[in-house]
């Protein structure tokens, strides 16, 4: 069969050629190498898109994660103090703790657990045994029902002076804060990008109806209407969007699925307590994925109009 | 006031003009700042009605053709379509005027890129209808032309002789009131001019107008009582048919 001799196609491939994602516009005389350039472009656009999206939302369930984490935990602490047994103090602050309603395990670090934690900073445990290191007791509440912080505080440092309570809230308001940075940048990318994408869609619009001149007018001489016209360029640019959006937007979601599968692995090997608090992509990131395909036909689809509907006014 | 005269003088030709699918009233059409092409063409296009458009080249055939197709508005003169004044036209009434007319090109304008069944079918498909609709009638059609052996080609291995038939096929199927045909024959061999030609006169029959732009004297000849539309030095001259 020659190009220039066509018959309908059957079978299976007959079914997916006649579905609208695959099927030839009749219309619109398209250039290949013009629709195939676009799908490219656009298949980037989305991919990109799909990954800033997903890099979003996996920063911003994974600071959820964390902030609940850190919220579910205070830690408090006992300095040493001129003439007073620390021992005895943390015997007593834990006594406290443990008897404190919304407490659901208190665990206290041993000199030596806490020497190796300073390790990093101050050298082996060896070189600091001397030295007066604070202890560390970790309180894990019940974040439904937590206790009252501030009274508890202050009843651990009655009973063990220079104790003090530290609830985390400062990294926690910090962490929230980057979050929301890194939310509000991700969110300007995807602007950014689904911007490129219908500039793109305006210009391969207008090239098209400049090519395609003639049809439009020999369309308007045997009784189509602007409407008509119109929507035949619609709809072949709506589907090279959508095209184009569905091959970038798996092309992501392979690639952030991959990215969670290796990850955790990866993450798990590294850390030896596993991944917790790491939330990789999840459903989430499908249903982002697909809003983001969505978001590339739509702008496919305003663009086109626009355009479109400027342009038919002036061939006319 | 003046203004308001000439309005009212236009609305008294238009509605003369019911019953005529054209009326051009001392028409005048001048490009840009030059002399007039056309100066006061005056004519009307009877329903039913067969006529020869003719005159020397570049006497402006395919300009007189062009301001009843409203592809060009005329600097002066009214031009009525079926009855309707085309000065005030919006876009959706040159839409459905131009649905009652088919039009053959002198350079065919078949869609390059789809099949002849696809362009001789596509007034219909513009209307808003299904192909399964028009499938057969669209396929009885190219039978009657000769191209039914041909319908799922694309214009590029036609000759030009089976263009024209394309081109004649797509402007029929709609069944129009009016055909507008450009040099219909300028580009085929004598017998097959002949058989063209009996393809109008077969349309004409079964009750479309038809107006044929050619320079072809002996074509004309084969028409007895065809009217002939003569156009020369700008003017318009009808001269009586030959039966």
């Amino acid at each position: 069969m020659t190009d220039a001799i066509r018959s309908k196609p059957t079978g299976l491939f007959g079914f997916f050629k006649s579905l609208p994602l695959f099927r030839r516009d009749p219309m619109v005389a398209a250039d290949p190498v013009t629709d195939r350039a676009l799908i490219s472009v656009i298949a980037i656009m989305t991919f990109i898109a799909a990954m800033t999206a997903g890099a979003a939302q996996f920063a911003a369930s994974t600071t959820a994660r964390w902030q609940v984490l850190m919220a579910s935990e205070v830690t408090v602490q006992l300095k040493p103090q001129p003439g007073r047994q620390i021992e005895a103090d943390i015997v007593r602050a834990s006594d406290i703790l443990r008897g404190t309603s919304g407490v659901t395990s208190v665990r206290v670090f041993s000199r030596d657990e806490s020497a190796k934690l300073l390790e990093p900073w101050l050298g082996s445990a060896s070189t600091i045994e001397s030295l007066p290191i604070p202890r560390l007791i970790a309180v894990q509440i019940d974040a439904q029902r937590p206790p009252d912080l501030a009274a508890l505080g202050k009843a651990v440092s009655d009973v063990a002076p220079g104790a003090g309570l530290d609830d985390h809230r400062n990294w926690t308001k910090r962490l929230g804060r980057i979050s929301d940075l890194f939310l509000i940048a991700s969110l300007s990318a995807l602007l950014l990008v689904l911007s490129a994408t219908g500039l793109a869609i305006v210009f391969a619009t207008r090239g098209a109806m400049a090519g395609n001149r003639e049809i439009i007018e020999v369309l308007h001489f045997i009784g189509a209407d602007d409407r008509y016209i119109a929507a035949q360029f619609q709809r072949h640019f709506v589907m090279l969007g959508i095209r184009g959006g569905v091959a970038g937007g798996l092309a992501a979601l392979f690639l952030l699925v991959s990215f969670r599968i290796l990850g955790s692995s990866a993450l798990g090997l590294l850390d030896g307590n596993g991944v917790d608090g790491l939330a990789l992509p999840g459903a989430e990131l499908l249903f982002a994925t697909l809003l983001v395909i969505l978001l590339v036909g739509l702008v496919a689809g305003l663009a086109s109009k626009i355009t479109v509907h400027r342009t038919i006014g002036r061939l006319a | 006031m003046t203004l308001k005269k000439t309005e009212n003088s236009f609305q008294i030709a238009a509605n003369r003009a019911v019953g005529d699918l054209v009326r051009f009233e001392n028409v005048g059409l001048r490009y840009g700042v030059g002399a007039e092409t056309l100066a006061d063409v005056s004519f009307s296009i009877e329903p039913q009605s067969f006529q020869f458009l003719t005159g020397a080249s570049g006497t402006g055939k395919t300009t007189l053709l062009r301001l009843i197709m409203q592809a060009l508005k005329p600097t002066r003169g009214m031009i009525a379509l079926f009855g309707q004044d085309t000065s005030h036209l919006n876009k959706e009434g040159l839409t459905s005027l131009r649905r009652r007319m088919g039009i053959v090109f002198q350079d065919f304008r078949l869609l390059d890129h789809l099949t002849t069944f696809e362009n001789v079918a596509l007034p219909l498909k513009v209307q808003g209808r299904e192909e399964i609709t028009y499938r057969a009638e669209v396929t009885e059609l190219l039978s009657w032309v000769g191209l039914g052996d041909l319908m799922h080609v694309t214009p590029a291995v036609l000759s030009g002789g089976e263009k024209q038939r394309a081109s004649i096929a797509r402007a029929l199927v709609a069944q129009p009131e009016l055909l507008l045909a450009d040099e219909p024959t300028g580009n085929v061999d004598p017998s097959l001019a002949r058989r063209l030609l009996r393809l109008f006169v077969e349309m004409n029959r079964s009750g479309t107008a038809i107006l044929i732009a050619t320079h072809d004297l002996s074509l004309m000849d084969q028409i007895d009582g065809a009217r002939r539309l003569v156009l020369a030095d700008r003017r318009l001259h009808i001269e009586k048919s030959n039966d």
